[in-house]
C-alpha cells in the first residue's frame, strides 16, 4: 500500500520533470525560429533553461532511486552470500537516505538565503529562491525513498 | 600529511565504497565530502552544500545531456534501428559475415542519433540478433560483433563523455564532436574488417546470406538519420547552434518520427520521459558525486603535485600517455566510462598539458580526449563486468557468455590497432576539425 503510493509519486514526480524536459525542447525550438527569424531569441531562454535542467533532474533522483537505476559495482562483492550483499545494500541506500536529509536542510537554508539577498537572475531579473520550491520536495521524497529501499532489502536479508 | 597523501588516501576510500555496493556517485560524493571537511572543516562544507547542488545541476552547459538523452530515447521508440540496420543489410548481406557487418554499420548509424553504447547494443541487438540466427552465424560472432558493434554509439557523436570531457578541459563541444567523427567511422570499418578476416578463418561461422530488399520506407529513414546527424552535429560545431540548442532540435525531430511513424501516443511518450529520466539521474548524480571529490582533491593540492611529479621525473611524453591508457583499460574492466573520466581527468589532464607531444595545447587536448575516450569504452566488452556483454547475454540467454566473450576477441584487436594508429598519427582525429 505505501509502497504502491511511493511509487505512484515518485512516477508522477519524474514525469513532471520530463513535462520540463518538453518544455525546455519546446522553448528552445522557439527561440532558436524566433532568433532566425527575427534576429532576436526569446529573452532569458539560456537562464529558462538553465533553472528547468536543475528543476527536472532533481525531480529524477527518487524515482531512479526507486527502480534502482543507480551505476554500482557488482563485481567485487559477487562471491559474497546474498544477505551480506543485501546488508551492503541497505547500508549504502541508510547513507543516501541521510545525504538526501542533509541537502534538503541546506538547500532549505540556501533558497532563504537567496531570498534574504533578493537574488534574481541575469536577464529576466526573476527571483531564484521559487526555484527551490520543487528541489526541495524532491529532495525529501528522495530521502523517503531511500528509506523505503531500505526497508526492503533489511526484508529480503531476513527472509 | 602532504597533499598527495590525502588524495591518495580519498581514492582508496572512495574505491573501497564503491567496492562495498556503494552506488559510484555516492561514493564519490561520501569520500568527496569527508575529503573537503578534512582539509576544510565541517562548517565550510554545509556552507558549501546550501546552494552547490542546485548550482550545478543548473548549468546551461549541462542541460544538453538531459535533451541527449530524450533523443536517444525517442530514437529507439521511433524504430530508426531496424530501418538503418535493413539499409547496411542490404549493401552487406551478401557477403560472407555480411549480416554482423551490417550490424555493425547500424550501430554507427544509430550512434549518430544517440549518446550511449548500451542503448545503442540493446536496440540494435533485438533487429540483428534474429536475422543472424536465421542465417546461422555462430553465437560468438552474432553477440561478439553486437557488443562491439554497441561501444560506437558512444564513440560517434554525440556523446556524453565526450561533453563531459570537454566542460573538463575547456574545449568547444563541437570541436570534440567533429574531432570523434573520423576515429568513429574507423571503429566501424575496423570492426567490419575484423569480421571479414575472422569469417575467412572460420567460414562456418558467417555463412553468405542472400541479398535482401530494402524498402523505401526504410532507406528514407535512413536517409533522415544522417540528415539529423548533419543538422544537429554541423549545427553546433558551426556555432549556428548551441549544443543544447543543437540537442533539443535533435529531440524534437526523432520525438516527430517517432510520432508519425504512429510507435509513440502517450504511453510511448512515458515510457521515453521515464526513460530519460532514470539516465539522467543517474549521471547527475554520478556529476554531482565528481564535483564535490574533485573539490576535496583540488583543496589536497593532489592534481598539481602530481603534474609536478611527473614533470619532475623525466619519463617521456609517450610514455606517459601509454601508462594513463592502460590505467584506463585496467579499471575500465570494473567501472563505468562517465565516472572514470570525471576522476581521472582532473588529474591526468594537467600533465598531459605540461609535455610537448609536437602539438599546440589545443590540438593536445582534442587528441588526448578522443584517445580516451576510445580506451574507456574498450571496458564494455571485456571480463568481469562488460555492460555490452551483459546486455547482448540477455537479448540471447542460450549463448553462453563465455562464447560472447570470446567473440569479442577480434574487435578488441581491431581496437588496440585503432588506438595505436590515433597516437602514431593524430592527424587522423585533428584533421577534420582543421578542415571544416
Amino acid at each position: 500500500m505505501f509502497g504502491h503510493a511511493l511509487t505512484q509519486a515518485c512516477r508522477g514526480l519524474a514525469l513532471a520533470g520530463g513535462a520540463v524536459l518538453l518544455a525546455i525542447v519546446g522553448l528552445t525550438m522557439v527561440s532558436i525560429a524566433l532568433r532566425e527569424l527575427t534576429g532576436q531569441p526569446v529573452p532569458g531562454d539560456y537562464e529558462l533553461v538553465e533553472i528547468g535542467c536543475a528543476v527536472a533532474v532533481f525531480a529524477f533522483l527518487p524515482y531512479c532511486q526507486l527502480i534502482g537505476g543507480n551505476v554500482f559495482v557488482e563485481f567485487a562483492m559477487a562471491w559474497a552470500p546474498l544477505w551480506l550483499r543485501l546488508w551492503l545494500d541497505a547500508l549504502a541506500q541508510m547513507a543516501y537516505a541521510s545525504i538526501a536529509a542533509l541537502l534538503a536542510w541546506r538547500l532549505t537554508l540556501g533558497g532563504l538565503d537567496l531570498h534574504g539577498y533578493g537574488e534574481t537572475t541575469m536577464v529576466l531579473g526573476m527571483p531564484v529562491w521559487p526555484v527551490f520550491l520543487p528541489i526541495v520536495p524532491s529532495l525529501v521524497l528522495l530521502s523517503i525513498v531511500c528509506l523505503y529501499t531500505t526497508a526492503m532489502s533489511l526484508w529480503k536479508a531476513r527472509a | 600529511m602532504s597533499g598527495v597523501e590525502v588524495g591518495i588516501g580519498l581514492f582508496i576510500l572512495m574505491l573501497s565504497l564503491i567496492a562495498l555496493r556503494v552506488p559510484v556517485g555516492l561514493g564519490m560524493l561520501i569520500a568527496g565530502m569527508i575529503g573537503y571537511a578534512t582539509l576544510n572543516g565541517w562548517y565550510p562544507l554545509i556552507n558549501y552544500l546550501k546552494t552547490a547542488p542546485y548550482y550545478r545541476f543548473s548549468t546551461y552547459e549541462l542541460s544538453v545531456i538531459p535533451l541527449f538523452l530524450l533523443m536517444g530515447q525517442f530514437a529507439t521508440k521511433a524504430g530508426l534501428s531496424r530501418a538503418l540496420f535493413e539499409t547496411a543489410n542490404h549493401f552487406l548481406g551478401h557477403m560472407r559475415g555480411g549480416v554482423a557487418m551490417a550490424a555493425v554499420g547500424g550501430c554507427a548509424a544509430f550512434g549518430a542519433i544517440c549518446g550511449s553504447s548500451l542503448a545503442t547494443a540493446a536496440t540494435m541487438g533485438q533487429v540483428a540478433l534474429p536475422e543472424m540466427r536465421r542465417y546461422h552465424y555462430s553465437g560468438a560472432l552474432a553477440t561478439g560483433s553486437l557488443a562491439a558493434g554497441g561501444t560506437l554509439g558512444i564513440l560517434i557523436p554525440p556523446s556524453v563523455v565526450l561533453v563531459i570531457y570537454a566542460i573538463l578541459t575547456e574545449q568547444s563541444i563541437g570541436t570534440m564532436f567533429v574531432a570523434a567523427v573520423v576515429p568513429g567511422v574507423l571503429a566501424a570499418l575496423g570492426y567490419m574488417l575484423a569480421i571479414a578476416i575472422y569469417v575467412r578463418r572460420h567460414p562456418e561461422a558467417g555463412p553468405a546470406a542472400p541479398r535482401q530488399n530494402l524498402s523505401t520506407a526504410s532507406l528514407l529513414n535512413a536517409l533522415a538519420v544522417g540528415a539529423i546527424f548533419v543538422l544537429v552535429i554541423g549545427g553546433i560545431y558551426t556555432g549556428r547552434f548551441t549544443p543544447t540548442e543543437g540537442a533539443a532540435v535533435g529531440a524534437f525531430l526523432t520525438a516527430v518520427m517517432a510520432f508519425t511513424a504512429g510507435r509513440m501516443r502517450a504511453k510511448g511518450l512515458v515510457e521515453c520521459l521515464l526513460g530519460a529520466a532514470q539516465q539522467s539521474a543517474m549521471i547527475f548524480l554520478i556529476l554531482f558525486g565528481a564535483e564535490v571529490f574533485n573539490a576535496a582533491l583540488a583543496l589536497s593540492r593532489m592534481p598539481q603535485e602530481a603534474a609536478a611529479a611527473v614533470a619532475a621525473s623525466g619519463w617521456s611524453p609517450l610514455m606517459v600517455l601509454a601508462v594513463m591508457l592502460l590505467l584506463y583499460l585496467v579499471f575500465g574492466c570494473v567501472m563505468d566510462s562517465l565516472s572514470m573520466i570525471l576522476l581521472t581527468i582532473p588529474i591526468f589532464f594537467p600533465v598531459i598539458s605540461t609535455l610537448d607531444f609536437g602539438m599546440g595545447p589545443e590540438e593536445t587536448a582534442i587528441w588526448f580526449g578522443v584517445l580516451a575516450l576510445i580506451v574507456v569504452e574498450v571496458g564494455l566488452i571485456t571480463p568481469p563486468v562488460g555492460l555490452n556483454v551483459f546486455i547482448i547475454n540477455g537479448l540471447a540467454p542460450d549463448i553462453p557468455i563465455t562464447e560472447t566473450y570470446r567473440g569479442v576477441l577480434p574487435f578488441l584487436a581491431s581496437d588496440i590497432v585503432r588506438v595505436v594508429l590515433l597516437v602514431a598519427f593524430p592527424a587522423i582525429t585533428l584533421t577534420l576539425p582543421k578542415l571544416l
